[in-house]
């Protein structure tokens, strides 16, 4: 078999990204009669559920900077942002007819009152709110979630026509955990060797892995890694960022781009955080749905979303990434209007000022086109550390 | 010692230098500027950056940091990128060691700097979006007037009746000089009052951003543009707290930014060589 080059790996990523019809997903339903398709919205769903019961899980990001939105905006306030309104968009101009059931998980308001609005558009879709804990407590939050999920899996089965068993849950956790593993030796590359695996390519890598089948993109980035591992890309003297708040609405690819021609390796971010929400292997023994709720108590990344109880240890999540990832610095990229992200901003602007690590902040849309501003900042920002950090 | 180059790719112009670094000594071995009329900026860059190689004698492996800056980071063998404005800086500081504020106005806009005495910016802001302000505006009139480039600076210190020109909107000042030529106006006095406007601009960006009496280095392409810099010492004359600023420009304003990419470049080379980080230009 030949080997691919970066370039067509990137470029096969890239048209599955600019594809808001989701031909890969209705091409892998198509194949075989009675195949199902479940969409989900950031942050977090258990992938391993919707494999278990044998449909494919399809990542919907909103419409990015390609869709125009001409009914969404009917939908919400201008003081909202713009996934939920293109999220709509995509739905009511068919381009998720194909879809069998929509999960919201609990982020902000606005995703779960889109959740309602989906109910009330496409009343013969499944579509489901799906909460998550703030309570990370065993007996609390732990049993909330795991009834979440049985209840999930039981709506699976009435759409499956059929039982789904605890081993088929098992080898789907088996399935992701390899994914995982993937997409940390993704990362690892990206901070080892930042000039032979740009953030912008890695983004397009990891947004693959929301349309394709599990088993297809763990190939898929492993061929990535081979690839950029072998490349020869001159070494820039760029400055080492953290890129942050990206975890729900996504940035255009331009913004990445813009980013790294301003001088910086972004060589950790929160993009496409379905991905890498779970921190490593799940546990293959004994009781899956167990287990799955354990990894997301005590195993899972931090965010503005996810509520932190110890005052002491927020925002040290960040700052253990920017010192695991001999980061310089860190930009903030919030999504306008994003509750969260914004919200959580302060604080922790606050812990890298103690912990003494540089930062910018902006504000985006996944539709911004107008990558000017942004680069004047992240060019002084890298300016700066390049020429007066003390390191 | 290091051998830097340092590359700026403006809207105009592309500049590009070389410079040998040894310890606080800071020589200029040779510069090269190509206008782009039309063409593809990276292709001049190459040029350019060729040109002063074999001027300065020297051969592109011995350069050790190549130093983007302007519209220059898509250039594939540079080694790192320094923000406009930052190579401005330090390209001012360079060519005149009194500087305390940069205004570096191009084709395309005006910016206002404070440095302090490392060329660190303390302080900046750049005219809005509108083009009156630029020097692709100036070049226009030049053209609709049929004057020669090099000699907007030579006539309009002969203006002696100046005409207001609107310093809001590009599209505006240009029918303003229409109605001005049908008037009969002379040429040294439009051009004047096009100065004059520019200049009222930028001495209120100056002042916006806290200059007061310090040395101000006109940089960018305007910066040997004599009319605008007597228009903007007769502005700041007239405004209250600005009057004790001194407004100076040099034979090689133009090339600041480049300077200042080169200069940056070496400190950087340095700086890893320390850390044993060592890069080569690629």
């Amino acid at each position: 078999m030949t080997e691919k080059t970066v370039s067509e790996i990137v470029s096969r990523c890239e048209a599955l990204y600019e594809d808001l019809y989701f031909n890969a997903a209705r091409e892998w339903k198509a194949a075989k009669p009675g195949r199902k398709v479940i969409g989900f919205m950031p942050l977090y769903v258990p992938r391993e559920l919707i494999h278990a019961a044998g449909m494919l899980p399809l990542g919907i990001m909103g419409g990015g900077d390609n869709l125009e939105v001409i009914h969404g905006d009917a939908y919400y306030q201008s003081y909202i942002c713009r996934i939920p309104r293109s999220t709509i968009e995509l739905g009511v101009s068919g381009r998720l007819d194909f879809v069998d059931g929509m999960l919201f998980p609990s982020i902000c308001d606005v995703i779960r009152n889109l959740s309602g609005m989906w109910k009330m558009l496409f009343p013969d879709v499944y579509s489901k709110y799906f909460d998550v804990p703030q309570t990370y407590r065993d007996e609390i939050g732990g049993e909330f979630y795991t009834n979440e999920m049985r209840e999930f899996l039981h709506d699976l089965e009435g759409i499956a026509g059929r039982k789904i068993t605890d081993d088929d849950i098992r080898a789907s956790i088996a399935v992701y955990n390899e994914n995982r593993r993937a997409i940390a030796e993704l990362y690892a590359l990206r901070q080892s060797q930042p000039w032979n695996a740009p953030a912008s390519e890695a983004y397009l890598v990891l947004r693959a892995g929301l349309v394709l089948p599990v088993e297809e993109h763990t190939q898929l980035v492993r061929d990535y890694v081979a690839a950029a591992s072998a490349e020869q890309r001159p070494v820039k003297d760029n400055s080492r960022v953290v890129l942050t708040g990206m975890f729900c609405e996504q940035p255009p690819l331009n913004l990445i781009k813009s980013l790294e021609l301003s001088g910086c390796y972004v060589v950790n971010d929160d993009f496409v955080l379905v991905s890498r929400w779970l921190m490593d292997d799940v546990p293959t023994e004994g009781d899956p749905v167990h287990n799955l709720s354990q990894a997301f108590l005590h195993r899972s990344m931090s965010t503005a979303a996810k509520y932190e109880p110890n005052e002491a240890e927020k925002g040290q999540f960040l700052v253990r990434q920017v010192r695991d990832a001999n980061a310089e610095g860190v930009i903030f990229a919030s999504t306008s209007f994003c509750d969260p992200a914004l919200l959580d901003r302060p604080m922790m602007q606050n812990v890298l000022k103690a912990a003494d690590v540089p930062f910018i902040a902006f504000k985006y849309a996944e539709n911004s086109g107008q990558m000017q501003p942004i680069r004047e900042q992240a060019g002084t920002f890298v300016d700066s550390i390049k020429l007066w950090s003390a390191a | 010692m290091t051998l830097t180059a340092g590359i700026d790719v403006g809207t105009g112009a592309v500049k590009a230098v070389i410079f040998r670094v040894e310890d606080d000594k800071e020589e200029w071995l040779s510069k090269c500027s190509l206008r782009i009329r039309s063409r593809d900026p990276m292709q001049l860059a190459r040029e350019a950056f060729d040109q002063a190689l074999e001027d300065a004698g020297v051969k592109e492996e011995d350069i050790d940091y190549v130093a983007t800056t302007g519209e220059g980071e898509s250039i594939p063998f540079h080694t790192g990128h320094f923000y406009s404005m930052t190579s401005h800086a330090r390209g001012a500081q360079f060519l005149n060691p009194e500087t305390g504020a940069i205004l570096d106005s191009g084709a395309l806009h005006g910016r206002a700097m404070i440095i302090d005495e490392k060329g660190k910016v303390i302080n900046y802001k750049m005219t809005s979006q509108c083009a009156s302000g630029s020097g692709q505006f100036l070049e226009n009139i030049a053209r609709y007037l049929g004057i020669a480039q090099d000699e907007i600076g030579s006539l309009s210190v002969k203006g002696d009746d100046p005409e207001e020109v609107s310093s809001i909107c590009a599209v505006l000042a240009e029918t303003d000089v229409i109605n001005m030529v049908s008037r009969g106006i002379s040429a040294p006095n439009i051009l004047k009052g096009i100065h004059l406007s520019m200049a009222s601009r930028l001495a209120r960006l100056l002042k916006s951003i806290g200059v007061k009496d310090d040395v101000i280095m006109m940089t960018g392409g305007m910066g040997l543009d004599e009319g605008l810099c007597v228009a903007l010492r007769e502005s700041l004359a007239k405004m209250k707290g600005m009057d004790g600023a001194t407004v100076v420009n040099h034979p090689d304003s133009i090339f600041a930014g480049a300077i200042g990419a080169a200069l940056w470049g070496a400190f950087r080379y340095e700086k890893l060589a320390e850390s044993g980080q060592l890069l080569k230009a690629s």
